[in-house]
């Protein structure tokens, strides 16, 4: 009976130990998605005292995220709406922030994901925060992106923001 | 949501303010954006049904002045009335030293409202 219950336990463990290295090898795309908007966040931030060479290596590692033809659409209020199109177009977007500004904090928050029928695309909808150098308050913005794979690789088509306040 | 409540200020808010009863015009509330991680601070000014505009920086209900004691800041806003919908709210902050435009604020659903600022 004790040599039973031994191998029931071992054999419970082996299960819930594959089905954890299952998941770690072959993540949902929930999971993967969940993921890169974190490295993106933390290839967005600027960390201070950044050389020339960092700051254009995490501007393309930026923009390594994004889909050859993506798209940037922001409609900000108080502000005109900013529209980037292409990898190219936001790389060079990005690297004009950093070379702007001395630091950068980026997180996004609250993140839910809805996939799509199809399981090759993903809306990603969440809460955008950067804390910007010599500002009391973060900037903070809901966005929207839609994730494709492509490639292998899951990368943004398109972000736009969403107004909290109609 | 200056100067009711400063930046970076500590809030406690009640989620269960509004088991009973739907939000009242005056109450503080959380306003979620994704979800509950980041999240305004604003005021309740125009409920369901009710048309909203400024001008001359003043408040307008369904076109009469509604009363603002607790205003620190004037302001020149202008803005045509604009019809709150159904399961709808107006909201907007304290803190009107800013162009109308630079300011969030605007309609939000009720279900975007966690809960009342608590005191």
């Amino acid at each position: 009976m004790k040599l039973w219950v031994t191998r029931g336990i071992l054999l419970a463990t082996l299960i819930i130990l594959g089905l954890w290295g299952w998941r770690a090898i072959f993540p949902s795309p929930e999971r993967v998605i969940r993921k890169r908007l974190g490295e993106l966040a933390q290839a967005a931030s600027i960390k201070p005292n950044e050389g020339a060479l960092v700051k254009l290596a995490r501007s393309q590692k930026v923009a390594s995220f994004f889909a050859v033809d993506a798209e940037i659409e922001l409609d900000l209020p108080g502000r005109f709406p900013q529209s980037l199109s292409g990898r190219d177009d936001i790389m060079r977007a990005v690297a004009s922030v950093r070379n702007m500004l001395t630091s950068l904090k980026v997180e996004c928050l609250d993140i839910s994901i809805q996939m799509g029928t199809d399981g090759e695309s993903g809306i990603a909808h969440f809460t955008g925060k950067a804390d910007l150098p010599g500002e009391s308050t973060p900037q903070v913005e809901e966005l929207q992106a839609n994730f494709k794979k492509i490639d292998h690789e899951w990368q943004i088509q398109r972000i736009t923001n969403v107004r909290t306040l109609r | 949501m200056a100067p009711t409540y400063k930046a970076n200020q500590v809030n406690f808010i009640n989620r269960l303010a509004y088991s009973f009863h739907p939000p009242r015009r005056g109450d503080v509330v959380a306003i979620k954006l994704a979800g509950t991680h980041v999240m305004y601070l604003k005021r309740i000014v125009g409920l369901p049904g009710e048309t909203v505009a400024f001008t001359k920086g003043r408040l307008l209900i369904n076109g009469e002045v509604l009363p603002e004691p607790y205003l620190a800041y004037g302001c020149n806003w202008e803005h045509e009335p604009e019809l709150v919908g159904q399961d709808e709210y107006y909201v907007v902050g304290d803190n009107r030293s800013m162009d109308f435009f630079d300011h969030e604020q605007g309609r939000t659903t009720r279900e975007r409202i966690v809960g009342k600022i608590v005191l």
